[in-house]
């Protein structure tokens, strides 16, 4: 009965789990608020021309569709996207910095399986026209604060600035086809076979160690010192000292136990201009949130302008949050003295109480059997 | 993902001696551990470690998945299967190779002239990328087993199979045409267990490392 189905990856949520959904969307908008930030809504598709100037997404991943005009439309597969060619066109003259954010369904057409969905919740946020370590602190202590407040108990942020092995890998001297293979190797993190190639390279011993150590290097502060042949490289050891910086920013706010550097988080290599971060639940084998400084994003629509931001994964987080929340006071009211039941229930809702009206004309004994066990329901029955 | 346990998905058959071996040598326990058995999950409270039993098929899907930290397979199966996780070491044993095979009577033949011909797999995804990549196209068939059978009965002008030594083949009457690939015997890890568990699968990775470098009787099996 194809009446019965829906498509492959998508999902129907019922009240427990819009519940949970709901309730990570207040506090995140809360949280956002505290920061002077403000929501913003961006449509469902756009021209697949903006997607692209986006994350560089896969065209295979995407879900098009074209309109009567004849434009190539796609359903966003993340929203920063749309933010930027929304500021370019609305926001151009506006008071920079400005702080974003949003919460929206997103698109991708991955292969169905627990925690990758074709239509899944993000919430994010976006500082446009911020440069500098104090913008990326912020956005980064605002994610360990996200997923603080949602209940997550032990969670992990990994940092690394991308300047670092972008500038090493400028200065091996290889051919833009060698560097663009090993950037792949990395992103598709087969350390084997980039050990292999790099084995092969005609390029300095140190800088060969380096470029291999990089992927799995991983810790607290301390990693850094372990990567010797940054110190030759001036563009590295400048990003160098602007993560310790941004790793001392980070302990002002308090936030720097869940924090480690992560020479492995090497993603987007073409997207992402600077520091980038992701986070983890030892609960779910697969991230939570991403984000990073994206400085040229923005200038693919025609506003140059620097930007930072993330994106959390709600669906995900919804996996791995712990038990829900203390729900309202419950109300059942129940008989047939329907003038003072109405009287009654909406007196009680007003005052902020959940009422629910028997429907069925049950007795009193059916409705009391009905709430048993349930600690925060109450019975009244006006007959 | 447990956090007190380290989980090793392991690769049932042909794999599955000298990976003890190499487990044996990295000083992690493995009294017990055999197919033969009924049990599909070994646990050693004392070293917290635990592996699973799986199909070597499985493996990339546990380890993605997070069901497991850690899986030794083939890279062959990793190719196949185009699964996200990290590739960390290469163990050298369990050595196969990728190949395109015809039937030798067109054994000279030029690749190019199997454009828009069939060839039978088991390995679709690795075979439709081969010769995408090569801006040629063909017709996958995919089968589940004796694929040297299709281009005896007329099922396919070619196969992409799996060779170690290249007896099946021979004894088909096949012979290599190109190779696609090498493979062999991989540590992989997920992602996120790569992060959260570092302190236990770092040194556990490098002591990996030493001994298949030192080649202590770990060499092509």
């Amino acid at each position: 009965m194809r009446n019965r189905q829906i498509p492959k990856g998508l999902r129907d949520l019922l009240p427990d789990e819009v519940k949970v959904i709901r309730n990570m969307e207040k506090k995140a908008a809360q949280l956002f608020s505290s920061y002077a930030y403000e929501e913003v809504m961006t449509p469902t598709f756009e021209y697949l021309e903006v997607i692209e100037a986006g994350r560089g997404s896969r065209r295979e991943d995407l879900f098009l569709f074209v309109d009567r005009e004849g434009g190539i439309l796609s359903l966003r597969p993340e929203v920063t996207g749309s933010i930027a060619r929304m500021a370019s066109i609305h926001l151009h003259d506006a008071d920079f910095p400005r702080r974003l954010f949003y919460m929206a369904n997103v698109f991708r057409h991955v292969q169905p399986q627990l925690a990758q969905y074709r239509e899944f919740r993000q919430t994010g946020v976006e500082l446009l026209g911020a440069e500098g370590i104090w913008a990326d602190a912020e956005v980064i202590n605002i994610a360990v604060k996200l997923l603080e407040i949602m209940g997550l108990k032990s969670f992990k942020i990994s940092i690394n600035q991308l300047p670092i092995f972008n500038s090493l890998l400028d200065e091996s001297g290889l051919n833009s086809e060698d560097r663009s293979l090993v950037r792949q190797l990395v992103e598709e993190k087969d350390l084997v076979e980039l050990y292999r190639l790099l084995e092969g390279l005609d390029i300095d011993d140190e800088l060969k160690d380096t470029i291999a150590a990089l992927p799995v290097l991983h810790g607290g502060l301390e990693v850094i010192k372990r990567i010797p042949y940054v110190e030759k490289n001036r563009k590295a050891s400048a990003a160098v000292e602007e993560l310790i910086k941004i790793y001392d920013a980070l302990k002002l706010y308090g936030a720097t136990s869940h924090i480690v550097v992560d020479m492995g988080v090497l993603r987007n290599l073409d997207y992402y201009t600077g520091l980038v971060f992701e986070g983890y639940s030892p609960d779910l084998g697969y991230g939570l949130l991403g984000g990073g400084r994206y400085d040229n994003l923005l200038g693919q629509f025609g506003l140059s302008c620097p930007a930072t931001g993330f994106a959390l994964h709600m669906d995900r987080l919804a996996l791995v949050l712990p038990c829900r929340e203390e729900e309202r006071d419950h109300y059942l009211l129940g008989g047939g003295d329907f003038p003072s039941l109405i009287a009654q229930a909406e007196k009680l809702r007003k005052q902020g109480y959940i009422v629910e009206m028997d429907l069925g004309g049950h007795s009193q004994a059916e409705l009391e059997k009905k709430i048993e066990g349930k600690e925060n329901w109450t019975l009244i029955y006006l007959d | 993902m447990k956090q007190d346990f380290l989980t090793i998905a392991l690769s049932k058959g042909t794999l599955l001696k000298p990976t003890v071996k190499l487990l044996e040598q990295a000083q992690l326990p493995v009294s017990g551990l055999s197919e033969d058995s009924r049990n599909m999950v070994f646990s050693y409270e004392e070293e917290g470690i635990k592996y699973l039993m799986c199909r070597p098929t499985d493996v990339p899907t546990y380890v993605e998945q997070g069901a497991a930290d850690l899986g030794i397979v083939g890279k062959d199966v990793i190719v196949e299967q185009a699964k996200d996780v990290f590739e960390m070491v290469d163990l050298k044993y369990g050595y196969c190779r990728f190949v395109v095979a015809v039937p030798d009577s067109m054994k000279d033949r030029n690749l190019r002239e199997f454009n828009y011909r069939r060839v039978a797999s088991k390995f679709p995804l690795i075979t439709e990328k081969f010769f995408r990549e090569r801006g040629l196209q063909v017709d996958v068939i995919k089968l589940h087993g004796n694929v040297e059978l299709a281009p005896l009965m007329g099922l396919a002008d070619m196969i992409v199979d799996l060779v170690s030594t290249g007896r099946t083949l021979k004894e088909n009457n096949l012979v290599e045409l190109v190779k696609i690939m090498d493979s062999t015997t991989r540590l992989i890890c997920n992602r996120v267990s790569y992060r959260i568990k570092h302190e236990r699968i770092q040194p556990l990775i490098e002591k990996i490392q030493k001994i298949v470098k030192g080649g202590t009787g770990n060499e092509i099996a």
